[in-house]
This record gives C-alpha cells, structure tokens and sequence, in this order.
C-alpha cells in the first residue's frame, strides 16, 4: 500500500489506460458511454476509499459532494453558459469547499457518529437539490448540460473524460502513496498511539474527508456532462451506498480495489437489468457475500489466490 | 481491471449478436414495467403490443416487421434516460415511443435531441415538452397541462366556485398543472380566488397535513393533479373527515379513467370532476367498439383501461409517419409526423406542425354512482376538445 509502484503495478496501469484509450475503435457507441460511465464510477469509488481504506472512516454520504460536483458544473456550463474549464475549476473548487466545511464538523466525531453526520449532510444537500427547483431543476432534475462543441461528439468527449480520469487517479495514488498517505493509515491502524507520536490526527482525517470530496466532486462534473443531465437520485442516499459497497466489493486496503469494484459492480448491474428487474436483491447478495467471505473483496481475494499459488509452487 | 476487460469482451460479444438487422423496424418502449408504476406501465404496454401486433399482421411497416424493445423506466427521470441511451446506442431502435410521467418525457426527450432519433410521448403532459424544451425529433399525442387546466378552469366556471385551493405533485406536471389552471381560471372563472397551494413529493403516501390545511382553509373548490394512487391514497384519507363534503374536487391527472374508479370502487369519494382519455364504456367514435373488444380479449377482463389507448395511438402515428415518409429516417420521419393525421379509437387525431402536439381532448365529467355496479362512472360524459380560447 505504500512505498513507490512497482514495476507490475504500473505496467498494469499503462495497459489498462492504453486499452481504454482504444475502446473508441470499437465504434460502438454503447461501449464508448459504458467505458465512460465505468471509469467515472471508478474515480468516484478511489475517492471515498481515502476516507474508507486510507482513514479509516465509514461515510455513508459521499454522494453528496458527487452530486455538489455535478450540479454546479451543470449549472455554470448551462444556465451561465461559462467555458469547461473556469466551470470545471469552480466545479471542483466548490466540491472541496463543500467538503471542507462538512468535513470541519464531521472529524470531530468517529465511528457510527461519524457515519451518521455524513449520512445528515448527504441528505441535506439531497434537499437542496429536491427543493431549489429554479436552479436545480427539482425532482425533474436538471436536464439538458450544454457541453462545449469541441467534446460534444462521443468519441472527443471519451478522451476527455480519459485524460481528465486518469491525471486524477494518478494524483490521488501520489497523494495516498505519500507522507501523508503513511499518516493516515497511521492514523487509521491506532489513532491513540498516531497522536502521541505527534500526528493531527483530526487535521489529517479533515484532509482525507476533503480530498475524497474534492474527486468526488470531479466524478460527479464528468458524470453531469456523459449524461447531458443530473439527476437528484444523485445526491439521495442509496447511491452513496452503492459507491460504498463498490469500494467494499473490489476491496478498501488496495489502492486500486475501489475501481474494480465499482467496474465490478457497474457491468453486473447491466447485465442483471437485461434478465430481470431484481438487481436490489442481487446486490444484496453481494453484499452479503463480501461481508461473509471476502472481508478485503476482490483485490484481497486475488491476492490470497496469489499467495496460494506461490505456496503451492 | 482485468475483470472489467473480460466483461467488455462479452459485452462486444452480445452486441455483435443484437446487431441491427436491415430486415425490421426497432421501436424503443418506455413505460414503467416494473414495481409502483407497473399498474400503468403494464396496461400501456397492453396497447402498444396490439397496435403493433396489428400492424405486423397487415404487413409490418414499410413491408418490414415491427420489433419491440421495452426498457423500464422505474418512474425517474435517470433511468429512462440511461434506458433511453441504450435503446439508441445498443439495440439500434429506430424511433422511441412511451414514457410515464413528465420528468421521465423529459428526460427521454433530452436523448432523442442528442443522438438525433425521433421520439413520441404518449402520456408526459408538462407543456415545455412541446415549448421551451421541443425540438426537431419530439412530437406528443398526449394532452398537454395547459389543456387541461382549460379544461378545468372551464369546469370551476361550470360549478360556480369562488375559492379555490391548489394540490399538486412537486414535479414538472404538477408545476406546469398549476400554471395550465391558473390561466385557466383567469380566461373562464376569473371571479375565482386561489386561497391555497400545496406542493406533494411525487410518490408520497401521507396526505393528513395537507388534507387539514385544505379544510382549515375554507375553499369550495379543490384543483389537483394528484394522479393514480397519489388520488387513492388523497381520497381514503380525505374522506372520513368529510373533505368531500365540503369541497367539490376538480382533478387532471386522468383519475375518472376506469383503472382508478374499478380500484377504489365504494371507496371513490363524492364531488369528483375529473376527466380521461378514454373510457370503455363510451363510444365517442364509431370505431371504438371494435378497439374496446380486442382490447378486452387481450387484457382479460370486459373493463378495459384506459392507458392502452395512449400507448396504441403512439405507434399508430410513427406508422403512419413511416408510410408516409417511405423510410425511418429520423428526419424524414420528424417531417411527416408534421402536420400529420390519423383516425383513432378516440377520434381523429392530428399534430400540429408547428409546436408538435396532437390535437388531443379528453373527456372530461362527474364521477357517479350507478345502479347495479360497484365502482363509479362518468356521467354525463362531456368531450372537451383541445382548444384554448383566448
């Protein structure tokens, strides 16, 4: 989890961001939208995992600065009609700051009553968006993103989508791989002993709390423009559930569990939708699933079967 | 990541299989087939399957059979987009015809603007569908909610109201609703003051707070577009504090059609105006009978629905349009769906070229009692066309 990437890992990375930069040669537009949608999700689940894997928190309101994310950047591009990037920066600036003061108030606290106050603020801003019809949209939800020409096509708006995915996942690796990053697992394994050897320890889970809000803030202005809309079954709370089971099913001590989770977790929902209309109990399945058997999800299990393989030789 | 790369290759896989084929006509279905909205969807689709079962039978379109794709919509407006999205990109459906509720028509209609298909709403009825928000790909054979707020205020002029109290769902048909009633009673009833608004979340159950403001507020005449169970749940609350006694109640939202009235039965409270689009039990048009019947053989029971009509009439105008158009070309199709008539079960029917929208009436009555059945009907039945008179 810490020190620098090793040699198969960052092959792995350049692989998996080489194939994904093909995909558009597929020529098939469903593809293309499921790529997009599947990398979002993915960068969306990296982030909560800073405050899950990395701080030790559970927070069951991290759709919120997704939803923060998306509305503004659908807001300013739209009713505003700003260009992308001042849009895109007062998107993630606005997310950060959003974060910045709900994390203020939720670091005081821990465990269940931490996940409770993040769970009342998702709600809150759930409302906000319910409610503040003329600029939101209401439960109408806000249809209609004007995306500047130059990335309205699908395939141009793919390789934005890329570049913009993979320069923050990047950065949140160095960020998690950092001393920083040392400090929080610190922080997570024994907060007690992490302050008496001179750690903030509530500096530093504020500074988890924001920099997962400050991407999840990016997935949501991305997923806001792949969609050409925003909705507030967004910011309501089952959809910070499903990007918490999406980081738990893929695995929240590997920095890259959270993104194969969510992969995971996106295509099965696809699927099950064309057989029947029960994905809830599927899901509940996996959940149950994960919980039982795979405490450290599909990245833990890869790497016991790794293990084993390694024994057995 | 591997996994994921795994999945794509069987996705390509079954995307390779479901490739378009020349031979067949792909139509998108919208309708919520599954959980709450499934007591409307499933009857739409009811209709949509006998339009195009008829259809097939004398030939298909163009001499090409008609495929249905239906996706459920779940009533919101994100996964009928998404739906809407994979119909398009995945299936290669040529048109998209449907939709429940107005934040979904929206929704949908956003899709069909963005990847250039043509789109019919058959139920949506917020008027900026066909103003604000129409564009070259969205035609409506619905009725609109400045229609039917016409339709309203002319019934509140009717019945002599002065004080009137408004409830309506938190969502674009409600907001649009209110605006459609309060031109309405200013063009009919304009002696008639609106002492209350009330805003409902879509899908909400517990009407008592709202029902004790309406009585405290002392009106004679409620307006609403509480719709489907929204109504059902309104009504059996309502009405042991006697709130029908008190008020008359004058509804859009299509709760005088039979699927509302044969549900609640003894329990469809007094002083009830509402209106329908259809109602099996009233042959407006000579051709209606005939409908009625297959329709009946079809869904099982003599007391038909009334939202088959809607999704029916839907594919009946993009087969129209297609003949007409001599292709499925979104744009050639857009273009003969301007201007466009067909005669239907309920009447002639015919979209305007310029804002998109069907010339669609409703009829419009009070719900009644009658000897030797237990639900209520409509009686008199009066057809109130679609024209607004400035």
């Amino acid at each position: 989890m810490t020190g620098r990437m090793t040699r198969p890992v960052l092959a792995a990375c350049l692989t998996v961001l080489v194939l994904l930069a093909l995909v558009p040669l597929l020529e098939s537009n469903y593809l293309i939208d499921l790529f997009n949608e599947i990398m979002i999700y993915a960068l969306f689940a990296l982030s909560l995992n800073v405050i899950i894997g990395y701080s030790g928190n559970v927070s069951f309101g991290h759709a919120a600065y997704f939803a923060i994310g998306g509305y503004t950047m659908a807001i300013l591009l739209t009713t505003y009609e700003w260009p992308l990037l001042p849009a895109f920066a007062a998107a993630v600036a606005f997310s950060f700051a959003c974060s910045a003061v709900v994390a203020y108030f939720c670091t005081r606290l821990t465990d269940i009553y931490f996940a409770m106050l993040t769970l009342a603020f998702s709600m809150l801003v759930w409302g906000v968006a319910f409610k503040w019809r003329l600029m939101t949209g209401g439960d109408d939800g806000f249809v209609g993103v004007d995306v500047p020409a130059f990335i309205a096509e699908r395939v141009p708006f793919y390789y934005f989508s890329l570049v913009v995915i993979a320069t923050a996942v990047a950065v949140l690796w160095v960020i998690c791989h950092s001393a920083f990053g040392r400090a929080l697992l610190a922080v997570r394994e024994n907060p007690v002993r992490a302050g008496f050897v001179g750690i903030n320890t509530r500096l530093m889970r504020w500074w988890a709390f924001v920099v997962a809000g400050t991407f999840a803030g990016i997935a949501g202005a991305l997923f806001a423009m792949v969609h050409r809309g925003m909705y507030t079954e967004s910011a309501f709370w089952p959809e910070s559930a499903t990007v918490l089971i999406m980081t738990l099913l893929g695995g929240m001590y590997s920095f890259f569990g959270p993104a194969i989770g969510a992969a995971s977790l996106f295509l099965l929902e696809r699927l099950t939708n064309e057989y029947t209309e029960y994905w809830p109990l599927v899901l509940g399945t996996i959940l149950l699933a994960i919980l039982m058997f795979l405490p450290e999800g599909l990245a833990g299990l890869a790497q016991a079967v790794r293990r084993q393989i390694l024994r057995g030789r | 990541m591997r996994r994921s790369l795994l999945a794509a290759t069987a996705a390509a896989a079954v995307l390779a299989a479901g490739a378009a084929q020349a031979d067949e006509i792909r139509i998108g279905v919208l309708y919520p087939i599954a959980g709450t909205g499934a007591v409307y969807g499933e009857p739409a689709m009811h209709g949509h399957n006998m339009a195009v079962d008829e259809l097939n039978a004398a030939g298909g379109i163009l001499g090409k059979k008609i495929v249905s794709f239906a996706r459920d919509t779940k009533l919101k407006p994100a996964a009928a987009s998404a739906a809407a999205k994979e119909l398009i990109t995945k299936d290669g459906v040529n048109v998209l015809v449907g939709g429940l509720s107005s934040a979904v028509g929206l929704a949908i209609s956003e899709v069909a603007r963005q990847e250039g298909v043509v789109y019919v709403a058959t139920i949506p009825k917020t008027i900026k569908l066909t103003t604000e928000k129409r564009h070259d790909h969205v035609f409506r054979t619905a009725s609109h909610t400045d229609f039917e707020g016409d339709a309203m205020g002319q019934i509140v002029a009717k019945l002599g109201l002065k004080k009137i109290c408004d409830i309506q769902l938190d969502y674009a048909y409600g907001h649009d609703l209110a605006a459609g009633i309060e031109k309405g009673l200013k063009r009919h009833a304009p002696d008639a003051e609106k002492v209350l608004d009330l805003r409902v979340k879509l899908g909400a159950t517990d009407y008592n707070a709202f029902i004790s403001q309406i009585m405290g507020a002392g009106c004679d005449g409620v307006t609403s577009g509480l719709w489907g169970s929204h109504f059902v749940n309104f009504a059996q609350q309502g009405s042991p504090f006697g709130l029908f006694n008190q008020i008359k109640y004058i509804s859009g939202g299509e709760i005088a059609s039979h699927e509302i009235a044969g549900k609640m039965k003894g329990d469809y409270p007094d002083n009830v105006w509402s209106n329908t689009y259809e109602l099996w039990y009233h042959h407006h048009d000579p051709s209606h009978v005939a409908f009625q019947e297959a329709l009946a053989e079809r869904s099982g029971t003599k007391e038909t629905a009334m939202w088959p009509v809607l999704a029916y009439i839907g594919v009946k105008f993009i087969a129209a349009a297609a003949e007409k158009a001599g292709s499925m070309d979104a744009d050639a199709l857009a273009g003969a769906l301007k201007g466009m008539s067909i005669s239907t079960p309920v009447g002639p029917r015919t979209i305007d070229p310029e804002t998109h929208q069907a010339d669609t009436g409703q009829f419009w009555g009070p719900m009644v009692k009658k000897e030797g059945v237990d639900y209520r009907v409509m009686d008199p039945v009066t057809f109130i066309p679609a024209v607004i008179e400035e």
